[in-house]
């Protein structure tokens, strides 16, 4: 805990040039920041702007390659997130970091220093019932924490920060799991806090609406650096939102024209639940036509996962009907939809769109074994999935030693151009490409963007869902931004302005937009 | 670690050949004979003499050979039953209750012809023989759907349901065969009413025909994993269950399937122990020991390491040790379960080994400069 009183306005906490590299990417650039006692410091960016590793360097959990971090104004080097607790500083993930089957306030008391020895339970019950008090949480410590909602459980790793003496208290998306109304009451929590103790709550979210509501400042950052600080009082949401998605020129890739054909895919209504039972997706209606790339922007978590699984026969819908060149395809099978030509690329290459253990072969098996082709008296014909694998290596240019290795020896890059050639191979009628460059370097980038562009040469419809909103615009010839499982709207491709497209994925319309 | 001037280290392997994990297992059984051979010291008897004993009668011995070909089927048999779900990334611990209900489902075809107790009927064998067998195996197949089906539509867990079946399945054999169960032996005694004599599986040797179906069960398994678009679906299921279901394989037919394949297996076996083993021909008093040693299916299942083909010899080894193991106990005066001693000894040391199926020892000469670099330093 900080030894040194301070007063409201002060600065607490102060980082200097802070500079983290990962292999390949400068996650934070020469980062300044700082937060004073008793503000709402909200920091905003997009996916991949380096939020997260910010916040991991002042919570301890990274160490920084260039930068000083000062507390009350001395310098401190973090070795872990003890040293961190220890200066006061607290920290809610977005991924909970609670045991299930331990009650409320056995989480909160676990590793305090004070219960290494003897547990002294009621004593404990006293102190954070005073602080639910104090700060209008109302949770049942008796409870299992297994038995708590998203919201509840966020409670108790705030409870637990405070509990530990946490002066600064950061949140990691702190809305994102939560539902409306827990939300609101989160919101004026966390306004006591910052009213009533000092307690200093920088805050971080892509929702501009919440930001402004609540904040006091806002940092924007934007690949890897801070774009601005300003007062919330000065900040409009356009302003934030073209802060954060950046105005500068958009390097295009040169969108072939190709001109569209049959209508393959037509999606009516589709809503879905997510896997807690929320509605994810929530009355979507688009179509997609041959030599169509159909793009929809957004930022992670709002439907889109849904969107593919249902479209992909891996998900059960609450409403709609999606058809494939006419037919109904609502309630076919996964299968049957690879059979009917739905090509899907999972976001997931390593845990879904391959088997680590299985080899080349054996995974380019995964889109044949169903093809009579591909058969021979009943059984797999793998010679020929063997020169199959083998051409997919060589055209796609797959660096291995040959086809018998096994998928978990491939990098990244290589994987998914495996994936995606053994989907593309199969000549579908439509394909499903969620995140098709997640984490790949920009050669492979490359190469996966013109192959997308040659199927769509090939009369293929493409459903490009993306969280880098360059690509989105570049390659797609229809727009859809998703925000909270709906389309703020469709645009087509030569009318699309960044700005706004990036505004519908925080769920604002700029003012010419307005639909 | 160092000896003398080497250097040795553990590495880990990168590829494992067949013959390579054939011969890390052999090595395996010669030390777990020896490590066992120190019980045989401390009884006094020369390990070697025991071990002669042993492997005479179990191997070699006119009755002996018999008696370990049986058992061997037996858990051959089993050890299917537990590669197939296996495969798919499940356990299968219910072989003990699928050859229960196999056991009594073959007896049941006699009463429902209304030979129960008979000791000998005009139908036909080419009718009956058939007839039971197909019986043992749905009865199998219908106790492993169980598992299969609420693993596969609701994800309850395979491994408590199989086993909470055991124990049902075993008072389920005791409530037909005791005194006045449907099947009980007009004779009273606690075991099932006898297999007519004209219904005796056929025998070559003293050994039934049911040898040719656990082995052509072994070979046929290895060819479906390793060819047929089945075998694909349920390695890939195994593997990667997420992947698996991306690919269109079902995440319900799957699970369903093995544990109907696998219950059918060792619901055969239920039809051999009890009527097609020669001097055995009704459900036994005893019948919860032969239970007990359906479990032997999981340990020579996990040394194949699922491999069907692999589990032949691993069967027939546990078969043969567990003959001779008993036949030696009371020919050398020990006391008693040293099979079961000897096997278990024999299953820790093979499972203790595959360690060397994911590391290798490698070693280095150590050169007289890096000698005298180590000791300065």
């Amino acid at each position: 805990m900080s030894q040194v009183k301070v007063e409201r306005g002060d600065t607490v906490l102060e980082a200097r040039g802070i500079t983290k590299r990962f292999p390949g990417v400068v996650a934070n650039d020469h980062i300044d920041f700082e937060i004073k006692a008793g503000e709402i410091h909200a920091i905003l960016g997009e996916n991949g702007a380096g939020k997260t590793t910010l916040m991991k360097i002042l919570f301890g959990e990274y160490q920084p390659d260039e930068g000083e971090i000062y507390i009350a104004g001395k310098p401190v080097n973090f070795r872990s997130c003890l040293d961190a607790i220890d200066r006061g500083i607290g920290m809610v993930h977005q991924h909970r970091k609670l045991v299930p089957a331990h009650s409320v306030i056995e989480n909160i008391i676990l590793g305090h220093p004070r219960a290494g020895k003897i547990l002294n339970i009621k004593r404990a019950e006293n102190e954070i019932n005073e602080l639910c008090q104090k700060y209008g949480f109302n949770i049942d410590l008796k409870a299992k924490v297994w038995q708590l909602s998203e919201g509840e459980k966020q409670i108790v790793e705030i409870l637990k920060a405070l509990y530990r003496g946490a002066e600064i208290l950061i949140l990691d998306e702190p809305t994102s799991a939560l539902a409306p109304t827990e939300t609101e009451k989160l919101l004026e929590s966390i306004e006591a806090m910052a009213k009533d103790d000092l307690s200093i709550v920088p805050f971080i979210t892509h929702k501009l609406a919440i930001v402004l509501a609540i904040s006091d400042r806002v940092t924007v950052l934007r690949r890897g650096k801070v774009v601005s600080t300003v007062d919330t009082t000065e900040a409009t949401e356009r302003s934030l939102a073209m802060e954060m998605v950046g105005r500068e020129v958009i390097f295009r890739l040169k969108r072939t024209e190709v001109e569209k054909g049959e209508t393959i895919l037509e999606v009516e209504n589709l809503s879905a639940l997510s896997d807690k039972d929320i509605l994810a997706l929530n009355g979507v209606s688009f179509s997609i036509s041959e030599g169509e790339i159909f793009g929809i922007a957004g930022i992670a978590g709002n439907g889109q996962n849904e969107l593919v699984e249902v479209l992909a026969g891996l998900r059960d819908l609450e409403r709609g009907k999606i058809r494939l060149d006419g037919q109904d395809i609502t309630q076919k099978t996964a299968l049957e939809r690879w059979k009917l030509g739905i090509g899907y690329i999972p976001s997931d290459r390593i845990h879904v769109g391959s088997i680590a253990d299985f080899s080349l072969v054996e995974n380019t098996t995964m889109n044949y074994y169903f093809d009579g082709d591909y058969q021979l008296q009943g059984s797999l014909d793998y010679e020929k999935i063997r020169a199959l694998t083998e051409e997919i290596i060589a055209e796609y240019d797959v660096q291995t030693p040959g086809p018998e290795t096994t998928a978990k020896s491939l990098s990244g890059g290589n994987l998914q151009k495996l994936i995606l050639a053994r989907v593309l191979s199969r000549k579908p009628r439509l394909v499903i490409a969620h995140l098709p460059t997640q984490g790949l370097d920009i050669g492979a980038t490359e190469f996966v963007r013109n192959k997308l562009m040659e199927a769509k040469k090939d009369k293929t419809g493409i459903l490009l869902i993306s969280e880098d909103l360059d690509e989105v615009l570049s390659l797609s010839d229809r727009v859809a931004p998703i925000y909270e499982g709906k389309f703020m709207d469709i645009i087509p491709g030569e009318q699309v302005k960044r700005e706004s497209v990036g505004a519908m994925c925080a769920g604002i319309y700029l003012d010419e937009d307005e639909p | 670690m160092r000896v003398g001037s080497y250097e040795f280290k553990l590495a880990k392997r990168e590829s494992l050949t067949g013959w390579r994990a054939a011969s890390i297992s052999i090595l395996a059984i010669f030390v777990a004979l020896i490590l066992f051979s120190f019980i045989f010291i401390f009884a006094g008897i020369n390990p070697l003499t025991a071990y002669s004993e042993i492997f005479d009668y179990a191997f070699r011995n006119q009755f002996g050979l018999p008696l370990t070909l049986n058992r061997f089927i037996f858990l051959l048999l089993c050890t299917c039953a537990f590669i197939v779900p296996y495969r798919a990334g499940l356990w299968n611990i219910g072989m003990t209750g699928q050859f229960y209900v196999g056991s009594l489902a073959a007896y049941g075809v006699l009463f429902v012809f209304g030979i129960g107790g008979a000791s000998e009927t005009n139908y036909s064998a080419w009718l009956l023989l058939p007839l039971m067998l197909i019986a043992a195996a749905l009865g199998g197949a219908f106790l492993g759907s169980i598992a299969g089906f609420l693993k596969g539509r609701f994800n309850i867990n395979e491994i408590v349901v199989t086993m909470m079946l055991n124990f049902i399945t075993f008072w389920l054999v005791s409530f037909f065969i005791k005194e006045g169960g449907l099947f009980m032996n007009p004779g009273g005694r606690g075991e099932s009413f006898e297999l007519p004599n004209s219904l005796r599986a056929p025998v070559f040797m003293d050994v039934p025909f049911t040898i040719i179906i656990a082995i052509g069960a072994a070979v046929l398994l290895y060819y479906m994993f390793a060819r047929t678009k089945f075998g694909y679906q349920i390695r890939a299921f195994g593997k990667n269950p997420d992947a698996a279901s991306y690919a269109g394989i079902s995440k319900f037919k799957i699970p369903f399937l093995v544990f109907v394949i696998g219950g059918a297996l060792a619901g055969i076996a239920g039809y051999h122990y009890f009527a097609a083993v020669p001097g055995v021909y009704k459900i036994a008093r005893n019948y919860g020991t032969f239970g007990d040693l359906a479990f032997y299916g999981i340990i020579c299942g996990l040394i194949s390491q699922g491999n069907p083909l692999a589990a032949i010899p691993i069967a027939f080894l546990f078969g043969g040790l567990s003959i001779g193991g008993r036949n030696v106990q009371g020919k050398l005066g020990m006391s008693f379960g040293v099979d079961f001693a000897l096997l278990g000894v024999l299953m820790i040391t093979l499972v203790a080994f595959q360690f060397f199926y994911r590391y290798k020892i490698v070693w280095t000469k150590v050169t007289k400069e890096s000698l005298d670099v180590g000791i300065s330093n």
